[in-house]
């Protein structure tokens, strides 16, 4: 364990998951916003239309501190989440390191592995990325991000490896 | 056995037993608050809900059909979606039968029947006479194997009907009553706690506080809490200590070749079978209450057989002596040995476990202590729970050797788990940014069970510690172990030399692993 996974996922990970956060993002901050100038009109007991009574400072204030977390989390988390990303499979085991605050490296033994899959949600599929998903007889842990050639590749060496160890016990 | 049958009618009422019993505490809050409100509202929606399961249970009842034919167990059930289960012979590992309170009225019982392999599925027929029930299973039992050297009927039935019993362990009345009195658990008293807190607004009014202030002396807002926590601690203590009485009379633990048996129940005899194959940890643990005496229990995690279920504890023995528990392994759970490498927390780690149970009370004791009259009293908790970390601290304990990995480790109870290396499903490792300052790690093992997993985790290990057992999940080429005999340790041992030098000029990788084993 003394030496670090080197491999790397795939640099359009990056992209990806920004994107993906900022559609993600605006399921939450649009109704959220919206909600927000509502209740700040609402508040106010003013007799004009609501949006008379909204305190444009108060929403000003609290919108701009809701789009800063939002880019902060579709453009910041993603590159660090991809930089601290990094895997190794060998003949003997799965190892994976992850986690932008808490740290996090889980060891898989292959022979432990009982499938691999790919899989592409459609925002993978336009940066032609996929993610492989291991699962033991207890969990399933996910290589996220890999171009979908290394994806298939990496599956398939797997479940040749599991194979072959299985054969070996 | 080729035509289709139906279960006993009663089948069609334990349902409704099935979720009365499983709703059993919700039920009873329900009608106490139902009876508390002066519209009997709750019991007509009670009512309501068991006729509902009543019917759906007779409907249920008529469609399930079974029958053994040619080498399967065939069931035909679902009311509306129609629902046909084949199960063949040979993938039948278990068939469990099982007693129930309303089985037992009747004389009747229930028949589980599971499968093993990839998808794992189960059967249960609820409820037919023994008689019956032990021709089914004679039944699904009779052929395995039988086909390919013929006389299939008399002698491998026996051997499958008969497994020779080759251990057995029963609880005495002594240490049933042990370990009734000594069950209270904490669980219980705090989801009661939480439930009835929610009601608490309903609990204190004028009435009661008038009522109380007769019946305790020098009442005030303290007392009437404390009586309060008292009631629940000991209405708590009386349904653990009931249920301890109920499913564990007359417990016995059996040992065949395969599998364990384990029998148990007061009104509802239970009867759980697990083959060795599918356990992958085992687990002692000794309780708050129990560890002063020196007792705890013994629970065994096995996988598969119910997808929904996600974790699967067994217990294997509801109480025993630490003192035996050793050995009790090695009779039944084939664990003959403690690992020798011990790795514990740094010393340096102390004060992070003693300061972790307390980081809570930073908010709740200012809350207690200003809105509390006796509030400030809540800052006994403060040494309590830093007394709770230092046992943590000096109970944590991970060892490990070729085979076998053995974690101790406390929350309230301690926890002592054994996982054997190939049931070890992964090693996690994970460090928070005050960690990576004293360069240690949460370590943490995943076994198997049910259809998820438990995982085993002392906190603040080492990094150089982690590693070790980092390292050691994955056998190196040279220490595979199949089988020791003393010729093939030779063997091997000639081999590995030859080999680690040929290994050296090339591609060594691959022949090395064709030719391993264990060194030691």
């Amino acid at each position: 364990m003394n030496t670090e996974p080197t491999t790397r996922i795939h640099k359009n990970a990056i992209k990806a998951w920004t994107v993906n956060a900022l559609l993600y993002g605006l399921v939450w901050f649009v109704p959220a916003g919206f909600f927000l100038l509502i209740s700040i009109g609402q508040n106010s007991h003013l007799p004009d239309p609501w949006y008379m009574g909204v305190d444009w400072v108060i929403f000003a204030a609290l919108f701009i501190a809701g789009l800063f977390f939002y880019l902060l989390i579709a453009l910041l988390f993603p590159k660090l989440r991809w930089q601290r990303w990094k895997y190794d499979i060998s003949e003997k085991e799965i190892d994976m390191l992850r986690g932008i605050i808490i740290k996090k490296r889980t060891l898989v033994p292959i022979n432990r592995v009982q499938h691999v899959d790919t899989r592409q949600g459609p925002v993978y599929r336009k940066f032609g990325l996929s993610s492989v998903t291991i699962s033991t007889a207890a969990t399933t842990h996910e290589v996220p991000a890999l171009d979908d050639e290394t994806a298939s590749e990496v599956r398939d060496t797997i479940s040749t490896l599991v194979r072959k160890v299985k054969e070996d016990v | 056995m080729s035509e289709f049958k139906r279960q006993h009618p009663v089948a069609a009422v334990s349902r409704v037993i099935d979720l009365i019993k499983q709703n059993f505490i919700t039920l009873l809050i329900l009608l106490f608050i139902g009876t508390s409100n002066s519209d009997g509202y709750f019991l007509y929606f009670i009512g309501g809900g068991l006729a509902i399961a009543l019917i759906g249970g007779v409907f249920g009842w008529w469609v399930f059909r079974y029958r053994v034919y040619e080498d399967e167990l065939q069931i035909l059930k679902g009311v509306f979606i129609k629902n046909k289960v084949y199960m063949s012979k040979d993938r039948i590992q278990v068939i469990d039968i099982t007693e129930g309170i309303l089985q037992r009225m009747f004389g009747l019982v229930q028949v589980e029947v599971k499968t093993a392999g990839g998808g794992t599925e189960s059967a249960t027929i609820s409820a037919i006479s023994r008689e019956e029930a032990e021709a089914l299973r004679r039944e699904l039992r009779k052929k395995n194997g039988g086909e390919i050297d013929g006389d299939e009927d008399t002698e491998l039935t026996e051997v499958d009907e008969q497994e020779e019993i080759l251990d057995s362990w029963k609880l005495s009345k002594k240490d049933l009553v042990a370990a009734a009195f000594t069950s209270g658990n904490f669980g219980l008293i705090a989801s009661i706690l939480g439930a009835i807190s929610g009601q608490l607004d309903d609990f204190i009014n004028e009435e009661t506080i008038e009522y109380l202030y007769e019946i305790l002396p020098g009442y005030s807002n303290v007392s009437l809490i404390v009586a309060v926590v008292i009631a629940i601690i000991i209405i708590s203590w009386t349904l653990s200590f009931l249920g301890v009485i109920f499913n564990y009379s007359d417990f016995k633990l059996e040992k065949t070749s395969k599998e364990l048996i384990i029998t148990t129940g007061l009104i509802e005899r239970k009867h759980i079978t697990v083959p060795f194959n599918r356990i992958q940890a085992v687990r002692f643990v000794e309780g708050v209450i129990r560890q002063p005496f020196g007792y705890g229990m013994i629970y065994v995690e096995s996988a598969g057989f119910n997808q929904t279920q996600k974790g699967r504890s067994i217990v294997i023995a509801p109480y025993i002596s630490a003192k035996v528990f050793q050995d009790f392994l090695k009779t039944f759970a084939g664990i003959d040995h403690q690992p020798e490498e011990t790795i514990t927390p740094p010393k340096k780690v102390r004060f992070r476990y003693i300061r972790r149970p307390t980081y809570f009370l930073l908010i709740a004791v200012p809350v207690l202590w200003y809105f509390m009259e006796y509030g400030w009293l809540s800052v006994s908790l403060i040494p309590m729970m830093a007394y709770l970390g230092w046992m943590r601290y000096t109970d944590a304990v991970a060892s490990f050797d070729q085979r076998l990995l053995k974690m101790r480790y406390r929350v309230l109870s301690r926890t002592t788990a054994f996982v054997r290396r190939n049931r070890v499903q992964d090693i996690e490792l994970t460090q928070n940014p005050f960690q990576t300052r004293k360069d240690i790690f949460n370590l943490s093992a995943m076994a198997a069970s049910g259809a998820g997993g438990m995982s085993f985790e002392i906190a603040d290990i080492a990094s150089n510690d982690c590693a070790k057992v980092y390292d050691w999940v994955t056998p190196k080429d040279e220490e595979k172990f199949t089988t020791t005999d003393e010729k093939a340790h030779e063997d091997i041992e000639a081999l590995s030399k030859e080999e680690s030098i040929s290994a050296q000029d090339a591609t060594g990788q691959d022949h090395l692993s064709d030719s391993e084993s264990k060194v030691k």
